[in-house]
């Protein structure tokens, strides 16, 4: 399939913006990371609208879009209710935030619920791709590895902005640390998903298609063979590994501007490397024109 | 309940693409698009190591397959694709926003963009036709007489046609007049059995069509 652009920044936008929102209310559930409560909210906020612009350039009629709420069994329209939740949410806990005394407390169930919230919509978005139509996509490993891109890329995002806010950076260290560990490892498990995705189409033997008829016959294991290093140096070493190595820097040596920095860029690299595998990859299971 | 489809004898298809010309100028399916499409299946080899001219192949015509559980209906957040009562998978292009998730979500890739209107197409089983009792196109034009149309829940042998020209009985016949004529699929075609009936791969939607092959392998599974 070609490369989906508007989708592949929509979906790690999202999974930025939620896993972001998400870890500050964590850390305001502990009563951490006073003086970055705003600025991540407006990040968050953000990475939410950036998303939700590259998205409608995937639309051919975006002036329909409300017609998008239509259909409760599509991914897609889940996936908006989710959005719209989570901005409802977002919105509440800002309101709640600035109202507190020290403008940046928040009370613990509502930090808890923006953590879920986070979630759910990150889980939703990743579910409307999978498809049995298309046997790369259809894994839950597949929900599991955007998670785990909220995971790393929200704490280690937090880790920044407390740096640069003046926060004190500890209480972010272990859910830095812990998010790039569940990123990688979920980095690692989709990869092999995606290597084994071979097998799963069906098989004609020789076929030839005359309306191309230059075209050669349709491989799927050429094709996994051709994105394997895309996939394993980008998304798994790059998106994967690095950012883990400089999350645990970052969480030993403190300087989470360096290793924040380190780690988002990493983790954000990886993510389109395993979107643009996901696309090619995207095979039909009857993939023959 | 009734489920209209096409049944194709593959054993009749010469491959000669008239359905898939004759789909593209009644629905006006822009160039690059094709809401039918002939595919060749082989030469592959009719046993284990077999070499030509041990081979075998038959022609393919690919489309919408109407399912009975259309993974494009589940995954349209408009509504804009649908099934009908007479098991039609269709599409409002008023309500499609073109997000191309029904093109992603059908297994066998007979969903196109039409670039000009920027919402998704397909085959529609003429619906247009159908209503008022004429067959699809690719029924009529079908030289070889492969393809038939009917309601899957009747039995694929009560399918139609239009009736095989003959001197007697057609003379001075009009095309119009021809294309009234019909022929029933169990009365005109060779002998089949169950095991002989197929359908293409199955990821839990259930394709209405159904091809015949009697003589040679069917690949790609159920």
């Amino acid at each position: 399939m070609e490369l989906q652009w508007p989708l592949i920044l929509f979906t790690t936008l999202v999974a930025w913006s939620a896993g972001l929102f998400g870890t500050q209310a964590l850390l305001a559930a502990g009563g951490h990371a006073k003086k970055s409560q705003t600025p991540a909210w407006v990040a968050s906020a953000v990475l939410l609208a950036a998303g939700g612009i590259a998205v409608f350039f995937h639309l051919e009629h975006w002036e329909r879009i409300f017609n998008g709420f239509g259909h409760l069994t599509s991914g897609i329209t889940q996936e908006l209710i989710a959005v719209v939740v989570l901005a409802v949410v977002a919105v509440a806990y800002l309101i709640v935030m600035r109202r507190s005394d020290d403008g940046a407390t928040v009370p613990k169930w509502l930090c808890w619920a923006s953590v879920a919230v986070c979630a759910v919509l990150v889980a939703v978005m990743a579910h409307s791709y999978t498809m049995a139509a298309r046997p790369a996509w259809d894994s839950v490993l597949w929900i599991l590895y955007v998670l785990g891109n909220a995971c790393a890329l929200g704490p280690c995002t937090m880790a920044l902005i407390m740096a640069a806010a003046g926060d004190e950076t500890a209480p972010a260290g272990l859910p830095a640390l812990a998010g790039a560990a569940l990123g990688a490892a979920a980095a690692v498990a989709f990869a092999a998903s995606l290597q084994a995705s071979a097998g799963a189409f069906a098989e004609v033997g020789f076929y030839f298609d005359p309306t191309h008829p230059t075209a050669g016959m349709a491989d799927a294991a050429a094709a996994v063979a051709a994105q394997a290093p895309l996939l394993w140096a980008g998304a798994v070493l790059v998106g994967g590994a690095l950012p883990l190595a400089a999350a645990f820097m970052g969480r030993k040596t403190a300087n989470w501007r360096l290793w924040g920095t380190v780690a988002v860029a990493c983790a954000l690299a990886g993510a389109v490397a395993l979107r643009v595998v996901f696309y090619e990859l995207g095979l039909s299971v009857f993939m023959f024109y | 309940m009734t489920q209209y489809a096409i049944v194709t004898d593959l054993e009749r298809c010469v491959g000669c693409m008239a359905c898939m010309t004759a789909c593209k100028m009644v629905n006006d399916v822009p160039i690059g698009n094709y809401w039918n499409k002939v595919m060749r299946v082989g030469p592959n080899p009719k046993y284990e190591g077999a070499v030509s001219p041990d081979v075998e192949m038959y022609f393919l015509p690919v489309g919408c397959q109407h399912c009975e559980k259309p993974e494009c209906v589940a995954v349209c957040p408009t509504g804009a694709s649908h099934k009908l009562e007479d098991g039609t998978v269709q599409i409002d292009k008023s309500k499609c926003i073109g997000c191309q998730f029904c093109a992603m979500a059908c297994p066998y890739g007979v969903r196109y963009l039409n670039e000009t209107e920027r919402v998704v197409e397909k085959c529609t089983l003429c619906e247009q036709r159908v209503a008022q009792g004429e067959l699809p196109q690719c029924v009529i034009n079908c030289g070889g007489h492969a393809r038939w149309f009917g309601d899957l829940d009747q039995g694929i042998e009560s399918f139609v046609s239009y009736d095989e020209p003959s001197p007697n009985v057609f003379v001075g016949l009009s095309y119009d007049e021809m294309c009234a004529t019909r022929a029933t699929l169990g009365e005109f075609c060779e002998e089949f059995d169950e095991s002989q009936v197929h359908a293409l791969p199955n990821v839990g939607n259930n394709p209405a069509f159904r091809y015949i092959l009697r003589k040679s392998a069917w690949q790609g599974g159920e």
